[in-house]
């Protein structure tokens, strides 16, 4: 493993997830690339959005969806799911694996605690994963 | 229109192996409809081949570009400052679109992204169903238009074979029996007769098995 500093992206739905919160966890993250990109539902989230950031050097990225049936806009968390599984699949393809994209769908409407735990979870995960996507 | 679908990456990776420079052409016509090679997978598949090959161990350098149309070469003209400055080109048209390039520019290789899958129509969100084989004598009017060539597993001209269950085939399960389809059609139509006559065998030279087919209208050449 390199010695760069770890890369993550965050996309997240503005509903379901405050942005001053968001980048505020993601300053508090010393040693650590993370970018905090808002969304107006996750369900615009696309494949090339996803496959950019990994272009770009991300070792992992995730999507915050909202709630199951609680999309404002009724499909946006399920086609974001959908994307990410696509995007999880072309990247095995790719030769980066499974693994580096992750879906993070709070159980309550607002759950500020549970997201963060799996931010944390899913960043602990990836900086243990072989790095092999260094520009 | 016609339906196509992407090779894999490691395919992709494969076929370019040795390039340097190269051009991803997506095509605006059928393969954007059909979600295969137009502008957005033309990023996605660049973006793609760029970390696979970067994890091969040779960077490829990728120029993004998309024309109106792969098969013609008023389209094809618009293309021609990118496809000069490139070693060679991976097109994400059909099949007549690479080999038009490839036409266009005989010093410079062209490779297929896509596999050309079959003429179809865009069944439902996402699904594409085959409808036509471009058998090139159409028999559409006898069946009620609904192809029997195409959408019948055993092809057959004078059905049905007697093994569908309910109204799926039994070959293809998940498929509707086709000649189930002609029956409620020819029905609804009021041309249930036809049914009754025998259909000859299909003279296929009028196909792909007669040999490259080739149409000339003479009063537009002049």
């Amino acid at each position: 493993m390199d010695n760069r500093p770890l890369k993550i992206y965050l996309f997240f739905c503005s509903n379901s997830f405050d942005t001053d919160t968001a980048r505020r966890y993601c300053a508090a993250r010393e040693g650590e690339e993370l970018k905090a990109i808002s969304l107006p539902c996750s369900g615009k989230v696309d494949l090339l959005y996803l496959i950019k950031a990994f272009e770009t050097g991300a070792d992992g990225v995730m999507v915050i969806t909202c709630k199951q049936d609680a999309c404002r806009y009724l499909e946006g968390n399920l086609r974001a799911a959908r994307r990410v599984e696509a995007v999880d699949s072309l990247l095995e393809e790719i030769g980066l694996g499974r693994g580096r994209i992750k879906v993070i769908k709070p159980k309550e409407e607002v759950d500020v605690e549970q997201i963060i735990r799996e931010v944390d979870n899913f960043r602990a995960k990836i900086s243990g994963l072989a790095c092999s996507n260094s520009q | 229109m016609i339906v196509a679908e992407r090779k894999t990456i490691p395919e992709l990776i494969e076929i370019l192996k040795g390039q340097k420079k190269v051009l991803v052409l997506g095509c605006g016509t059928c393969v954007t409809v059909c979600l295969a090679g137009g502008e957005r997978e033309v990023s996605i598949i660049s973006s793609a081949l760029r970390i696979a090959s970067r994890l091969a161990g040779f960077s490829l350098q990728i120029e993004e570009l998309t024309i109106e149309r792969q098969c013609d070469n008023v389209f094809i003209e618009k293309a021609a400052e990118a496809i000069e400055r490139n070693d060679a080109v991976l097109s994400l048209g059909c099949g007549a679109g690479v080999q038009a390039i490839a036409e266009r520019y005989p010093a410079k290789p062209v490779y297929a992204g896509l596999n050309t899958a079959f003429l179809g129509i865009l069944e439902e969100r996402a699904v594409w169903t085959e409808k036509c084989v471009a058998c090139g004598a159409c028999v559409l009017h006898e069946y009620g238009g609904i192809c029997p060539i195409t959408r019948c597993a055993k092809h057959m001209l004078n059905g049905p074979c007697g093994g569908s269950r309910e109204d799926r085939c039994e070959v293809l399960p998940d498929r509707p029996c086709a000649w189930q389809l002609i029956y409620q059609r020819l029905k609804g139509i009021g041309q249930l007769d036809r049914l009754k006559q025998i259909k000859p065998p299909k003279n296929w030279n009028a196909s792909i098995h007669g040999g490259l087919r080739v149409i000339v209208r003479e009063d537009h050449r002049i």
